[in-house]
């Protein structure tokens, strides 16, 4: 089952086209980033979720759309959108209060939330006096209230410290493995990696992959290689990798496979079925932000073209 | 409507200006009546009977619901203040938006801002009858319900006051330029406005204005202050016209904030 189906929702902000006709599913039980450069529509796309935009054309659905309001629903969604939105004059433990009260959850349960986020030494402290990260912290807790089935963070480890990152990793985590369903926006394309299972990736509005985070990061896998005849070499994978991008680094050669895996042993054997005998052979393995800088730099090029 | 209520205390019960605000608008209000009370008095030993045949029996019953009622209109500007500040500190902290993720349904969120108006307005509308019986069970005459529909007109007038408030901030969104504009309007513009058009045009179309039409609702007391006024008034279509601005101002709240990206 999807958790939070997205139609293609576009949003415009006088001529700035933030979101263009984006469309994805979040399945149940996933852990899922929005990822995306400052600017792509990630908090505007969460911000439409959430109803606090409203969308120019498309629109989304929870579970239980139809049978129940949109309001009703978000109650069991645990939210952290862009900065946490508090009462500067009340303290941590009354603006999670009010949290409580809007949710119907018993105010029993601010106290767990708190020590959860190590914030319950300083729960009665105003919130205008609160550190950046003691806010972050505080904009979890109420995320975290009523222990929701669903979670949408929008950079949560933003003024974090390492530990505390860590701590939200864990966290996410925690909460994946628990079955719950945690949609995170990030730029932190390196904490997106250790936890998301899914992943969409947006630039300027426009979706540009979306899909598990290992069938997306499979998408170029490139092969390095090299042999004692490199123009051989190429002429043998040009003509049998037709549309694949080949290139030359000095004596090694790149063979990048747009789709699916690259096969390293089929490419072995076909190398030594026609004579060439390879020196070096293998799989570089990229990293998320590897990926993520080379699916946006080719939609920059398609542009271009 | 308690739930929502519930929240909007949640919310003020701690905010240090809502209280200041609030014990000063309690002891302004009785705080003039006094003074004036006093002042009365004074007349009418000085004056004697010509005293009491121009200005009236005013603090006795049932003429101190009207009094009462008149003098603390004065003050309606210090909730409809409340009103400005409370809904600019949503707008300011951002919590309005954090209220809609939270599951408040947009118009909910509303919904409590003009329950705490209505709240509001019956709260200080008590106020003024606490008041008046105070001074009216220090005159001459015995407890009377005559003339309480006055407090019916402070309670409208109260609602216009504090609607027109919320309105501001909603249009502007910032406390500053609601504030400024609230005071320009209420003590200057309001009146000029209406005295241009009462010359203009037809004398009294100028109480037909935003906030004009509810000041008209409640006379003043003594005979002198009446003769000053020259465009007296109809009370039931000012009540009319003070009801239509009501809604006016609240559905246009309402609707902006439905309608508008937060």
């Amino acid at each position: 089952m999807d958790i939070l189906t997205v139609s293609n929702i576009s949003k415009r902000f006088g001529s700035v086209r933030a979101l263009q006709e984006v469309s994805f599913s979040v399945p149940e039980g996933s852990v899922y980033g929005i990822l995306g450069p400052n600017g792509s529509g990630k908090t505007t796309l969460l911000g439409i979720v959430t109803d606090v935009i409203r969308a120019d054309s498309g629109s989304y659905a929870l579970p239980g759309s139809g049978t129940a309001p949109n309001y009703e629903l978000r109650k069991k969604i645990g939210t952290l959108l862009e900065t946490p939105n508090f009462y500067g004059y009340l303290s941590g433990y009354d603006n999670l209060l009010i949290t409580a009260n809007i949710k119907g959850v018993s105010r029993e349960e601010i106290d767990p939330v708190l020590v959860k986020v190590d914030l319950y030494e300083r729960r009665f402290s105003k919130f205008g006096n609160y550190s950046l990260g003691m806010k972050q912290r505080l904009g979890i807790a109420s995320a975290l209230l009523g222990d929701p089935q669903v979670l949408i963070l929008d950079e949560p480890t933003n003024g974090l410290d390492p530990e505390g990152i860590a701590e939200i990793r864990n966290l996410v985590r925690e909460l994946g493995a628990s079955g719950h369903t945690v949609v995170i926006a990030s730029h932190l394309l390196d904490e997106v990696e250790k936890v998301c299972t899914h992943a969409a990736i947006l630039k300027s509005g426009r979706l540009l992959a979306d899909g598990r985070v290992d069938e997306i990061m499979a998408r170029g896998d490139t092969v390095e290689m090299s042999a004692a005849d490199t123009p051989a070499l190429m002429r043998l994978l040009a003509d049998n990798f037709p549309g694949e991008r080949l290139a030359a680094d000095g004596e090694t050669v790149l063979l990048t496979i747009s789709e699916g895996h690259a096969d390293t042993g089929a490419i072995n054997s076909l190398c030594h079925a026609n004579g060439i005998v390879l020196t070096k052979l293998a799989l570089r393995k990229l990293s998320m932000e590897s990926k993520f800088l080379e699916i946006i730099s080719e939609t920059r090029n398609d542009s271009r073209q | 409507m308690t739930n929502l209520l519930k929240l909007e205390w949640l919310k003020i019960r701690r905010y240090r200006a809502f209280m200041w605000l609030l014990g000063f608008f309690v002891v302004s209000m009785f705080g003039i009546c006094y003074i004036v009370w006093v002042a009365r008095g004074g007349m009418s030993a000085a004056a004697g009977p010509a005293a009491d045949m121009l200005i009236g029996n005013v603090f006795d019953f049932p003429s101190v619901w009207q009094t009462v009622s008149y003098l603390t209109s004065y003050l309606l500007f210090i909730p409809g203040l409340i009103i400005i500040l409370l809904t600019a500190n949503e707008y300011s902290f951002r919590t309005h938006r954090q209220s809609v993720i939270n599951g408040l349904s947009r118009g909910q969120f509303m919904l409590g801002k003009i329950w705490l108006i209505v709240v509001g307005s019956l709260l200080v509308t008590v106020l003024v009858f606490i008041v008046g019986c105070i001074f009216g069970f220090r005159g001459r005459h015995a407890f009377s319900m005559e003339e309480l529909e006055n407090l019916g007109y402070f309670f409208i007038q109260s609602l216009t006051y504090m609607s027109a408030g919320l309105v501001l901030v909603m249009i502007f969104r910032r406390s500053g330029v609601s504030i400024g504009i609230y005071f320009l309007y209420c003590f200057i513009l309001k009146n000029m406005l209406a005295a241009l058009m009462n010359f203009r045009l037809h004398g009294g179309s100028g109480n037909y204005l935003p906030v004009k039409s509810a000041d008209k609702l409640i006379q003043a007391p003594s005979a002198v202050g009446r003769a000053m006024d020259i465009h007296l008034s109809d009370t039931g279509i000012m009540l009319a016209v003070s009801l239509v601005w009501i809604v006016v101002f609240l559905w246009f709240s309402m609707r902006r904030f439905k309608t508008s990206d937060l």
